[in-house]
């Protein structure tokens, strides 16, 4: 990390008391600087409007409101907060509600100490921090949009962008993908974090037209 | 099984106490036309006794067996053969009622409990031959009798069958749900505790190295095995016969060196085009583990394209020269390829592998819905 970058703080939630020390002392080992911990989903939201990290470390599976529900929220009152999931793999579903709450990192629990510091720090740069589990996870959403008929059309990839998931999904690294290519590792994120961001705008103007439904019927 | 049998064999004696109970008020009116009221009564005591004994033995489940069933049965054709002890044989002939009447039809009601329809329709047959031999003659009234005595021990054989495999599948049903509950708690617990627990010692131990890595190698695989383990659901079908072929990779090529990519909805395709498939995903891992590395990582793509499903399994090994695939082909040693595109084909679908120097290798296979 160059000395102008400053050190990203981190706020790290789980509800596994040895876990989440584990993860604070590898983070702060890796000189990242933890400002906070959680429990629960409640706290994390309100640890995360107290101390304002730049990137969050959630669970998903927590007491008192989800890891998604959390994120959701912390998003909502703080949109530059970044969410990076770390989680037990086979919770697929809850991982990519996570993405459409806004969460742009994902890693499984089986992840080294390096690959976690790694993440953080990429995540807190603006990257999107991603697995081939989340890719395939992606691929399948979008598919899935594409073959829901619905009033709106919702979002699509472009070519260029199921092109960089498939890849990514295949287990090619994002410097992989840059050279099979032919692009600049730039571009690449670019592709996927579009691929995110796209469902999360879809996401969110959902839950918008959800709560206008709701409150016209109401009137 | 025994709260529904208890009722049945309960039902029986209710049964044979509410006919006791008409019979003899019946004849005790009829008493004045009989020729031996004495014996009249004598029988009817007899039957009362009857009907306290088996009343007492059919409460107790190790009684109820063919002994007693027989016996039940030997005193209801016994009854009705006395008959002519009592009433003048011509008034029998006429078509009078049998002296213990419907009482006997509890023996039949016991058959029918224990033996289903075989056993309701066997005790109705001898009750019958008893009834004709009593009467020694075939009239409009005998033959209406012994129609319903036909009826009620197959009615009421079929009717104990269905009960008791009604309440089978009720229990099994019970039971499937315990279990899955059963499951969910210890999944739970397991989920918060014991499977932090090992990812953590994997995580710390690849970290120190050494000896540690050893037991942080042993730890990641109890990890992985115990949460395929905890994660694992009674095989569900859907409807015709489909099952998701997300569950059936997952269950099968889970390991740490697999790393398995999905949509997060249900992937369904055919039973049999499944286990095909699946079989062919594991031929294909298996070559990765043969050819590159035995802790060498391997990618699983499954994606849904409608009326295709697509599976590509991807290594990160030194790849296949190009010409050499073909070379192997066309020696006749290419295993891997020929078992994988020999069920693909059968299946209707198509295999192709992809590989470049230093790129990895690529299998892909596709199996149109």
């Amino acid at each position: 990390m160059s000395p102008a970058e400053p050190t990203a703080t981190v706020l790290v939630v789980d509800d596994h008391p040895m876990w989440r020390a584990a993860v604070e002392r590898d983070l702060a080992a890796a000189g990242l600087d933890v400002v906070g911990t959680a429990s629960d989903g409640e706290m994390a939201v309100r640890v995360a409007a107290a101390v304002r990290p730049d990137v969050v470390v959630m669970d998903l599976q927590l007491p008192r409101q989800s890891g998604v529900a959390a994120t959701r929220q912390i998003i909502e009152a703080r949109p530059e907060t970044r969410v990076l999931v770390l989680s037990a793999s086979g919770e697929q579903h809850d991982v990519l509600e996570a993405v459409k709450a806004g969460a742009t990192g994902y890693l499984v629990k089986s992840a080294s100490a390096a690959e976690l510091a790694d993440a953080v720090r990429r995540t807190a740069a603006g990257e999107a921090s991603f697995t081939s589990g989340l890719a395939g996870l992606l691929l399948g959403e979008y598919r899935r949009l594409a073959t829901t008929p619905a009033p709106d059309p919702g979002p699509r990839l472009s070519d260029r962008e199921t092109e960089v998931l498939r890849l990514v999904a295949k287990g090619l690294t994002a410097k992989q993908v840059a050279s099979r290519l032919v692009l600049s590792h730039r571009t690449v994120q670019n592709h996927v974090q579009n691929a995110m961001q796209k469902l999360q705008v879809h996401n969110r103007a959902g839950l918008v037209r959800y709560a206008i439904e709701a409150g016209l019927d109401e009137g | 099984m025994s709260g529904l049998d208890t009722s049945l064999w309960r039902a029986v004696s209710v049964f044979r106490w509410l006919t006791l109970v008409y019979v003899s008020v019946v004849n005790v009116i009829d008493l004045k036309n009989v020729d031996h009221p004495l014996t009249a009564v004598l029988l009817t005591l007899g039957m009362l006794l009857w009907t306290v004994i088996s009343t007492v033995a059919y409460a107790r489940p190790e009684l109820r067996q063919w002994p007693l069933l027989v016996v039940d049965l030997a005193v209801a054709v016994a009854m009705v053969l006395s008959t002519r002890l009592v009433e003048p044989a011509s008034r029998v002939a006429h078509g009078e009622p049998t002296f213990p009447q419907m009482w006997v039809a509890a023996a039949l009601l016991a058959w029918a409990v224990y033996w289903q329809r075989r056993g309701g329709l066997t005790a109705a047959g001898v009750l019958a031959a008893a009834d004709l031999a009593d009467r020694g003659a075939v009239t409009a009234e005998t033959t209406k009798g012994i129609v319903l005595l036909l009826l009620v021990g197959a009615v009421v054989g079929y009717v104990a069958g269905l009960a008791r495999r009604a309440e089978a599948a009720f229990q099994e049903a019970v039971r499937i749900q315990a279990a899955t509950e059963e499951r969910e708690r210890l999944s739970r617990r397991i989920h918060d505790g014991v499977l932090q627990v090992l990812a953590l010692v994997q995580r710390r131990g690849s970290e120190l190295g050494g000896e540690a890595a050893e037991l942080s190698r042993l730890a990641g695989e109890q990890e992985h095995s115990l949460r395929g383990l905890v994660a694992y659901v009674p095989e569900q079908v859907a409807e015709g016969g489909q099952v998701d072929l997300r569950e059936r990779l997952g269950a099968t090529q889970s390991g740490p060196h697999v790393h398995l990519a999905a949509p997060a909805t249900a992937v369904l395709i055919g039973a049999h085009q499944a286990v095909e498939l699946v079989a062919a995903v594991g031929a294909a891992v298996q070559n990765v583990r043969r050819h590159v590395a035995e802790d060498a990582d391997a990618w699983v793509l499954l994606e849904d394209e409608g009326d295709m499903v697509v599976v590509t399994v991807r290594d990160d090994g030194p790849g296949i020269a190009p010409g050499r695939l073909e070379a192997a082909a066309a020696e006749g040693r290419l295993g891997v390829a020929q078992s994988v595109c020999g069920r693909l084909r059968d299946l209707g679908g198509s295999a192709s592998v992809t590989s470049r120097p230093g790129e990895g290798t690529e299998v892909e296979l596709r199996v149109p819905r």
